[in-house]
Formats: structure tokens, C-alpha cells, sequence
């Protein structure tokens, strides 16, 4: 039972967040639902069982399941990718991460974004557009 | 031979003859490129040889037939029929085909012609399966072939020539899903897809609904092939072709697939109504249409495509007729439009290609010098025009008889006659057209003298085809029988002749000749007159409009289920789910019970926790903070793990934790602090959405989950896994000893997902950094005094690190561990030194990470294959080394270990990194003068 409310918590906290408008809400929402849907996996193999799956048992009766364990682990490393992944698409896109198609006009917000703009002309930016960068990858 | 074939006679012929065609199309690549215009020579051959073989093999009394096996499962084969109408229309294919052959070999201009040639030999073999078809799905697929390429022979012709061809394609295909509707409902009804077994089916006299679909279905699909109204547009649109496509288009190609298809079912559809009516409709407008808008033209070509038009409408009127005179006249008129069609269009190529013009208008200041050009487009002007003693006349005077003898009431037959008068007499003024306005040029400008034997030699001899029929018709007798025998589905006996006696038919091809003459006589006078008669519309908009217009409907339609908003997609998932456990929690009736204790006292703390850190994440107003207290979750959630006993997977997951907020911290500086602060209207049905999925989840687990004793694949691995493997950590051994194809796998994704990673970040900018409001006097600014502390810690911990990551490696196959455990804490050791060092650009970690990434995979696979040894993909080898156990399966785990870390590395490397990334590949080293100006631009 206390999985499938920490599950059932996880999956609230985890829709909420995918419905916001900010990407990296929404990459919030994906890991608590990775969270979720591990925890499920978990259960799956009955939670009644605990006792860590190493060596050779004789007796099973409290012997964990090893194979949603496996499952789960490379699970999480995934997820963990999968989160990069989408961390890195809220960082190339628009200038902030709303991925709503108007974006909020939120005071709070707009003032500094003007000069953060103002601000993201540093030399480096120059740099970027200058004919140097046309060169060919050396590896 | 194959058992599978059947076969009449002869070793596949028919088969040999299409094959040949193929490969004369394979083998015109090399000869387009080697011989140039040339190879047209040598490409007519093939085409000319076929044409006899089947000459020969053709027998009256009964059809050829080839069948190999195909798709047998769905009972379709490669079958192949030679009767009387196949034999008719694969010569017109096979010998205008030639002709239009020799007469490119010296059109084109010089230089490479591979794709020309290619294109037209494959249209040829397109046709002459289509023709030799014996298999409804055959037909359809040489049918779609063709529509492709005429496409691309249109569309070859440069970018002005697009534009057609795409509206040719898309009138064409249209009326391919049509004969493909058609196709389908024939098999599915009759229960056959051979040709020959559905025409004699008894569903189309007992199934009338059926009848009447596929009539209409045909109707459509012909319509849109042979140009006929409402689908008249893309014929004369599709002129920008050049001129030997033009000609095999119009004479042999093409349009008249549409013809062959409604001649081919015209048995079959005989007595349903809407098939004449719609046949005969269609067929008088578009004679009318195409007649007038030819009496308009100047430009020789477009007025011949006009022509185009309108002689295929008299053709689809006589089909509609569908009497057996009416058929017979429609098979002889088929012949007869080939051979004067195409000599037109050649020639038109031939003074296009000579006088530089072929618009009347021009031509009217030039003399054309040329004799045999003259006394061709004369012949053939004159059997399009039906004038004696020319086939053209026999054809349509036999077509006036036929109509004169319509079925039904006697108005019918009347009124067709009368509009198709009308008809043939703008095709005698048209014609007339061609030939004054051609020839009859003042020479005031230049004299154009006469062209090649070899240029016009084909086309003349297509022109004098037309005049021998037409004085000895009896020649035909032979192949017309037996075309109408098949298009009439019974025998046949013709006897064509130019002389019937005085009869009804007679008086109306006067009529027409006298009218006709009277017209061309004033022929200057008429054109002003007929050039205002314009149509209220243009065809070719209205082809455009529709298409605009399914654009814009397919936009609107999609607009409702798609948006660009991620939130619609995830909100629908989730409330699904909820939909689920309502139909669940009200069709469950008994559960089997829950087996043994599968709550702890102690769990409710690491739900209370798991819970709070929801919460906290959901309140949270900035970036910053969010991302901190996900991470509360993340290490309940390692609690949670080491409370269910899984070790490995609590380290994994603590390991991922940090590594996910590391490198989170890493893109919070590009975005904005806060977040936007949602109105209550739109944060309510969120919080309803996520309350009743999350109440959806805890009934799920509760309801279907803990309900069942150990699995056998379970008991198998705590009981035997340590036996069969020598590893004692069983999650470990499931990894990569039990289910090692599943990481593989996942090492693959991990992979995609790095290189995803860098494609993203080396192609596309990332935003800008935004500046940190730091007190510029605190000693938090100087980030070499503020990293110090990390520096010095990372000195003695940075080598630890590595060695623990290397030990967890080593004994992950005994003890918690493992190569994906490893790789994150080796992962860690790298953020550590990124964390350490003052500047972006000093703590770049010179590892090619993409390297790392593709030898994880390439030693994962490699271990894989090296099981082969042992019996198949990655089955572990184990060896011993100074008495030391090993296992291929560590080899394995080396692989996961070096994708993991070159993951993490991806990321390090490229999100640390300033906004500069498009310049080099992630490993190579910069200059350090680049060091400077990134230290500027962080703070």
C-alpha cells in the first residue's frame, strides 16, 4: 500500500508539473514520473519480499525479485540520458523555456529578460558569426 | 521450370517481352550516357522486336496467357494475357514507341541523355504490362507506374516544369486511389484478382450496387488518365514536356491507358447506366471543350493538346455507346489517333525544332521549304480532320453510325450525333488550322529549308500508316476484330471499308466536311470570334483551388488534435489513465489476494518524504529551488530502493541524482530565475488532471500488483543464477550474463541519446548565459579564491574516486556494483574536477567522448559475437587467468561502463562550455586565447 501512494503522489506531482508551460517543469515532471514508474516496476515484484538478491538461496520466502531490480537500474541510467537529452533542448530553443506558443507576459519576467538579450551581444557572440567559424572539424 | 508457372505455350514469352523492355530501360543509363541522342537508335530495337514476337504469337481463336507466381498468399500472380485489344494497344505502345525512339535520336540536343531514355523505355514497359495485365493488382501497379513516369518526364523538362507535373501527378494519382478502390472491390467481391475471371464474373448481373461502384470508380480513374472533363486540365498543362514525350504521351502512352481500362471493362460494365451515362456525358463535353479550345491556340503543340482532348472524348463517347458497332468504330479510331497524332506532334517537333517557332502566328512570316514535312502533316491533318480516303474517315464514319444506331430512346442518338458533328466539325477546322497556319507563311522573314530523312522519316511513316489503312482497310480487318471482340466479349467479324453506300452516316460526314471547309475558307474571320469564347474558368485554377484547398482543410483538421503546446499531448495521456482505472475500479470485481506484508511501518516515513519533496517541487517559484528539492525526491526514492532491498539500485539512482542536478546547474544559468506564475483558471483543471492520475496510480499498484507469489524466471535466478554465472550480485548477473541483449540495448540509447546530445548543442546555439547578480566585492566573485576548497578536496578525492570506480567495476559481477554503478561514480569523479576548476574553459575534460560512447557499443557488441563461440550472440565465456576466474561478461560490463561515462562526459563538456560550440569538434583543444574572453563573458 505505501508504494502505490508514494507512486500515486509521484504521478500527481508529475502530470501537474508536465502541464505547466516551462520546459524545464516539464523535464520535472518526467523525472518524477520516471520515479513513478520505477517504483511500480519495484512493486510489481511484490514488495513483501526485501531480503537483497545476492548468492545462492536455499529458502525463498523473503528473497527479493533480482529481475525487476535489473529492470529498474538500467532504467534509472536511461532516464538519466533521456533527462540530459531534454535539458539540453530547453537550452537550444527560444530564449527562455516556455514552450507555450505565446508566451506569459510576465512582468516579473520580461524586465530582466530584456537585459539578459541586451546582454547575450557579449564579444563572444561576435566571435561566433565571424568568418573563423566556418572551419573544418580537426580531430 | 518453375513449378509454380503456367503456362499455354511458348517458354514465357509475354514474360521475356515485358522483361525485355525492363532491362532495354536498365541498359539505358550506360547507353544514354556513352552514345548521347544516339542511343535512341539502338533503344527502338527492343521495342520493334517485341512488337513482331507478338505479332506472331497472337492467335484470334485464343489468348496467350503467363502466369508466375507472385504474392501466392494473398493469391496474386505476375499473370499476363495476349488477346485481340492487348495486342492492339501494346503495338501502339511498342510501335510509336520506337518511332518516337528514332525520332529523339535526333531531337534531343547533345550531350548525356541517360534519363530520358531510361524514363521513356521504362513508360514503354509500364504500358506494355498494363496492357499485357492479366491481374487487377498488376494492371494497378503498372497503371501508378506510368503516372510516375510521366511525371518525371515532365518534370525533367526544368523548373517551370514542376508546377504540371505536380498537378499532373495529382489528378493521375487521384484517379489511381480511384482504380485501386475499384481493384480492391472487384477481388474482394468477385474473389479473384485474374483479370480475365473477374470480366466473366456473374456479381456484375447479379450484384447491381456492385456494378454501379466500380463503373463509377473506372469512369473516375479513366477520366482522370484520358483527360476527360472534369479532369481535362492537365493534359494541355502538361505541354512544357518535350516534344517526343508530348507525342508518346497524347498518341500511345498514357491517355490511352484510360481507354484500354474502359475498353477493357466496357464487357463486363455493358447494360449498368451510370456507366453510359457517364461515359457519354463526359465524353461529347469534352470532345466540345477540347474542340474549342483547339480552335483558340496558336501554339501548334497546345492546340494538338487541345485536339488531344477532344479526340479522346469521341472515343469516350463511343465506349459509353457500348454497342458493338460503337466499339468497333472506338478500336479502329484508337489506331487511327495514334498513327495521325503522333506524326502531328513530331512533326510540330520537327518545325519547332527547324523554323525556331511553332506558333502560328510567327510561322506566318516564313516560308517552310519543306516538301515531305508538307505532304505528311497534310495526310495526317486530314485524317484527324476524317476527310477519304484516309483512316481518320473510316474511323469516324463509322463512329457516326454507331451513334446514329444508339440504344434507348431515339433522342439519344440524335443528339450525340449532333454534338459530335459539332465536334468533328471544329476538328476539320483545327486541322485546317495546322496545316495554312504551318505552311501558309508569307516568307517574309526567312525560309526554313526541309529537315534529315532522318528526323522526319518516323513520323512520316506514323502519317503514312494513316493514308495505306485508310486505301486498304482490310488490312486492319484482322487485329480490329479482334480488339472488338474483346472489348465487345463476343466474337467479332469487321470489315472495314471506305465506301458504305449512300447512308445516314454518309450525310453527316458531308455535313461536317462541307461545314468544315466553309469554316477554314474564313477561317481568319472565325478565330477573333471563337478567342472570346472563353471559358468562365480556368481548369487548371480550379485544379490548384482544390488542391489549395485540401491543404487548407488537412491545416485545419490538424489543428484540431495538434498543437505545438506540449501541454494538450501530455494532458491527454494522463487523463486516459484515469479513464482506465474508472473502467477498472468498476469491472473489478475479485482481486486475488495480496501475498504477505508489502507494507513496512517504517515506509511511511519515505512516504511522507517522497510527498513533501512533491509538493516543494510542484510550489516551487524559481529554477533554482525546483531543481534543488527534486532532488529530495531523487534520494527518497534511494531510500526507497535500499528498503526493497536493492542495493544496486539505490546506488544507482543516488549516483544519478547528483549527477541530474550537477548537470542541471549547468543549463540554470542560461534560463530564467523564476518561473511564470499561471492564472487559477488553468492551474484548477491541472491540479484536477494530476489528483485523479495520481489517485488512477495508487488503485492501479494496489489493485494489481503484490498479488502473486515469486515468478518462475525469478526462483530460477536466486536459485541457479550464481551456479550458472559465478556471480553472486544476481541483479548484476541478469545485466549482463541473463538478459545482456536488453543492455546492449539500452547501451545503444545511451549512445543515440550522447550523440543526440552533441548533434543538438554543436548544430543549434544554446541561449546565452544570463548574468549572476553577484556583489562584485564578495570573495563568492573571484571564482579562483571561491573554488579553493573544492580544489584542494578534489586533489586527494579526484584519485579515489577513480580507483573506487574501477573496484565497483571489477567486482559488480560478486558484489553492489557493476559497470552502469561504476561509470556514474567515475561520472562523478569528472564533475568533481569540473566543479574545481576556476573557469569553463580549464575544466574542460580532453576525453572524445563520442569515442567513448561508440567503443562502449562496439566492445558490447564485439562480446556479443565473441559468444558465438561458445553457441550464440553473448553468451558468456568464461577463462581463467593465474587461477583468476573471468568472464566475457566483465568485458561486457567495460562496454557499459565506457557508454555511461562518455555520456556524462557529453554532457560536461558541451553544456559547461560557452555558447561557441558550433566552431570545432567538442574534443578538440582551443587556444587558450580564447580563455579570456570566456572568463569575461560568465561573469
Amino acid at each position: 500500500m505505501t508504494l502505490a501512494i508514494t507512486a500515486g503522489i509521484l504521478v500527481a506531482g508529475a502530470v501537474y508539473l508536465l502541464l505547466k508551460p516551462e520546459m524545464l517543469r516539464i523535464i520535472l515532471g518526467f523525472v518524477l514520473l520516471s520515479h513513478a514508474a520505477n517504483l511500480i516496476i519495484m512493486a510489481a515484484g511484490n514488495s513483501s519480499r526485501r531480503e537483497e538478491p545476492f548468492g545462492t538461496f536455499t529458502d525463498l520466502t523473503n528473497a527479493a525479485d533480482p529481475l525487476p531490480q535489473a529492470f529498474v537500474l538500467t532504467a534509472i541510467v536511461i532516464a538519466f540520458s533521456i533527462t540530459v537529452l531534454m535539458l539540453v533542448l530547453a537550452v537550444t530553443g527560444k530564449n527562455d523555456d516556455n514552450t507555450s506558443v505565446s508566451p506569459p507576459t510576465d512582468a516579473d519576467d520580461a524586465a530582466p529578460q530584456a537585459t539578459d538579450d541586451a546582454a547575450a551581444t557579449t564579444p563572444g557572440d561576435d566571435a561566433a558569426t565571424a568568418p573563423t567559424t566556418t572551419q573544418e572539424p580537426t580531430s | 521450370m518453375l513449378p509454380l508457372l503456367r503456362n499455354d505455350r511458348g517458354p514465357l514469352l509475354l514474360l521475356a517481352c515485358v522483361l525485355t523492355i525492363f532491362l532495354s530501360s536498365a541498359a539505358a543509363a550506360p547507353l544514354g550516357k556513352w552514345l548521347g541522342r544516339s542511343a535512341g537508335w539502338l533503344l527502338a530495337l527492343p521495342l520493334l522486336a517485341v512488337a513482331a514476337i507478338l505479332v506472331s504469337q497472337f492467335s484470334a481463336e485464343s489468348a496467350l496467357t503467363q502466369t508466375v507466381s507472385w504474392m501466392p498468399t494473398l493469391g496474386v500472380d505476375l499473370a499476363l494475357r495476349l488477346d485481340g485489344l492487348s495486342l492492339l494497344f501494346a503495338l501502339l505502345v511498342l510501335v510509336i514507341g520506337a518511332a518516337v525512339m528514332f525520332y529523339s535520336a535526333k531531337y534531343l540536343g547533345k550531350g548525356k541523355q541517360s534519363s530520358f531514355y531510361v524514363l521513356m523505355t521504362l513508360f514503354a514497359a509500364a504500358m506494355l504490362l498494363l496492357v499485357l495485365a492479366d491481374n487487377v493488382v498488376v494492371l494497378f501497379v503498372a497503371w501508378e507506374a506510368t503516372t510516375l513516369c510521366s511525371f518525371f518526364l515532365i518534370s525533367r523538362s526544368g523548373t517551370h516544369a514542376q508546377e504540371p507535373a505536380i498537378r499532373t501527378l495529382l489528378v493521375t494519382a487521384a484517379g489511381g486511389l480511384s482504380l485501386l478502390a475499384a481493384v480492391v472491390t472487384m477481388s474482394v467481391v468477385t474473389g479473384t484478382t485474374q483479370l480475365s475471371e473477374i470480366l466473366v464474373s456473374s456479381a456484375w448481373s447479379d450484384n447491381s450496387t456492385f456494378a454501379t461502384t466500380v463503373a463509377a470508380l473506372l469512369a473516375v480513374a479513366a477520366f482522370t488518365k484520358s483527360a476527360q472533363f472534369p479532369f481535362q486540365a492537365w493534359l494541355p498543362d502538361s505541354m512544357v514536356a518535350i516534344t517526343p514525350v508530348s507525342a508518346y504521351l497524347h498518341a500511345a502512352a498514357m491517355v490511352k491507358a484510360g481507354i484500354y481500362l474502359l475498353l477493357r471493362f466496357s464487357p463486363a460494365l455493358d447494360g449498368v447506366m451510370l456507366w453510359h451515362v457517364l461515359l457519354i456525358t463526359s465524353g461529347v463535353i469534352t470532345a466540345l471543350i477540347g474542340a474549342i479550345a483547339a480552335l483558340r491556340r496558336y501554339d501548334l503543340k497546345e492546340l494538338l493538346a487541345y485536339s488531344t482532348i477532344s479526340q479522346l472524348g469521341l472515343l469516350v463517347t463511343m465506349i459509353g455507346v457500348g454497342t458493338e458497332y460503337a466499339l468497333t468504330a472506338a478500336v479502329v479510331h484508337t489506331a487511327a489517333h495514334a498513327l495521325f497524332k503522333s506524326a502531328l506532334f513530331l512533326f510540330v517537333g520537327v518545325i519547332d525544332h527547324d523554323a525556331g517557332t511553332r506558333d502560328i502566328r510567327e510561322l506566318a512570316t516564313m516560308r517552310l521549304n519543306m516538301p515531305v514535312t508538307k505532304v505528311a502533316v497534310t495526310l495526317a491533318a486530314l485524317s484527324m480532320a476524317g476527310v477519304p480516303p484516309l483512316l481518320g474517315f473510316i474511323s469516324k464514319e463509322s463512329m457516326f453510325t454507331a451513334f446514329l444506331d444508339a440504344p434507348g430512346p431515339a433522342w439519344i442518338g440524335v443528339s450525340v450525333t449532333v454534338l459530335t458533328a459539332i465536334a468533328a466539325v471544329f476538328t476539320f477546322v483545327y486541322s485546317g488550322r495546322i496545316v495554312f497556319g504551318a505552311f501558309g507563311g508569307d516568307g517574309s522573314q526567312r525560309t526554313v529549308p526541309e529537315a534529315s530523312p532522318l528526323f522526319w522519316g518516323p513520323p512520316a511513316f506514323t502519317a503514312a500508316a494513316g493514308l495505306v489503312f485508310g486505301l486498304v482497310p482490310h488490312l486492319l480487318d484482322p487485329l480490329a476484330s479482334a480488339a472488338a471482340s474483346s472489348a465487345v466479349g463476343s466474337e467479332v467479324h469487321t470489315h472495314l471499308a471506305l465506301w458504305h453506300g449512300i447512308n445516314a452516316a454518309l450525310f453527316v460526314s458531308l455535313a461536317v466536311l462541307t461545314t468544315g471547309a466553309v469554316l477554314v475558307a474564313y477561317r481568319t474571320r472565325l478565330e477573333p470570334l471563337v478567342t472570346r469564347l472563353r471559358f468562365p474558368f480556368s481548369a487548371l485554377d480550379v485544379v490548384d483551388a482544390t488542391r489549395a484547398g485540401i491543404i487548407e482543410t488537412g491545416v485545419r483538421l490538424g489543428k484540431l488534435s495538434g498543437t505545438t503546446s506540449p501541454r494538450l499531448h501530455l494532458a491527454i495521456p494522463a487523463v486516459v489513465v484515469s479513464l482506465i482505472a474508472v473502467y477498472g475500479a468498476t469491472h473489478l470485481h475479485t482481486l486475488p489476494p495480496i501475498v504477505g506484508e508489502t507494507s513496512r511501518p517504517l515506509d511511511w516515513v519515505l512516504v511522507i518524504l517522497v510527498a513533501a519533496g512533491t509538493i516543494a517541487t510542484v510550489r516551487a517559484q524559481t529554477r533554482i529551488s525546483a531543481a534543488v528539492v527534486t532532488g529530495v525526491v531523487g534520494f527518497s526514492m534511494t531510500l526507497w530502493f535500499f528498503t526493497l532491498g536493492a542495493a544496486d539500485v539505490a546506488l544507482t539512482q543516488l549516483l544519478v541524482e547528483i549527477l541530474t542536478l550537477c548537470v542541471m546547474v549547468l543549463l540554470l544559468r542560461r534560463l530564467p530565475r523564476r518561473f511564470s506564475v499561471e492564472p487559477v483558471r488553468k492551474r484548477i483543471p491541472a491540479a484536477v488532471i494530476a489528483i485523479s492520475a495520481g489517485l488512477a496510480t495508487t488503485f492501479g499498484v494496489w489493485a494489481l500488483t503484490g498479488r502473486r507469489d515469486l515468478s518462475p524466471a525469478a526462483q530460477y535466478y536466486l536459485q541457479e543464477g550464481e551456479q550458472t554465472t559465478g556471480g553472486a550480485n544476481i541483479v548484476n548477473t541478469i545485466l549482463v550474463d541473463f538478459r545482456a541483449f536488453d543492455t546492449l540495448g539500452e547501451l545503444s540509447v545511451l549512445g543515440i541519446a550522447g550523440v543526440a546530445i552533441a548533434a543538438l548543442l554543436t548544430s543549434r546555439k544554446p541561449v546565452a548565459i544570463r548574468s549572476a547578480d553577484l556583489d562584485e566585492d564578495s570573495p563568492l566573485a573571484d571564482s579562483r579564491q571561491n573554488t579553493v576548497f573544492v580544489r584542494s578536496i578534489t586533489r586527494w578525492v579526484g584519485p579515489l574516486v577513480v580507483i573506487m570506480s574501477v573496484i565497483l567495476l571489477l567486482r559488480g559481477h560478486q558484489e553492489p556494483g557493476g559497470g552502469f554503478i561504476a561509470a556514474l561514480i567515475g561520472g562523478a569523479g569528472f564533475t568533481l574536477l569540473y566543479l574545481a576548476a576556476p573557469s569553463d574553459t580549464a575544466a574542460r575534460i580532453r576525453l572524445p567522448y563520442l569515442s567513448l560512447i561508440g567503443a562502449g557499443v562496439v566492445i558490447g557488441t564485439g562480446t556479443g559475437l565473441l559468444g558465438y563461440l561458445e553457441g550464440s550472440f553473448l553468451t558468456p565465456i568464461h577463462f581463467y587467468i593465474f587461477e583468476m576466474h573471468f568472464t566475457t561478461a566483465l568485458i561486457f560490463d567495460v562496454g557499459v561502463y565506457l557508454s555511461v561515462v562518455g555520456v556524462i562526459l557529453a554532457a560536461l563538456n558541451l553544456l559547461g562550455r560557452q555558447h561557441r560550440l558550433g566552431q570545432q569538434h567538442a574534443w578538440t583543444s582551443d587556444h587558450d586565447t580564447t580563455d579570456k574572453n570566456e572568463e569575461v563573458s560568465s561573469r
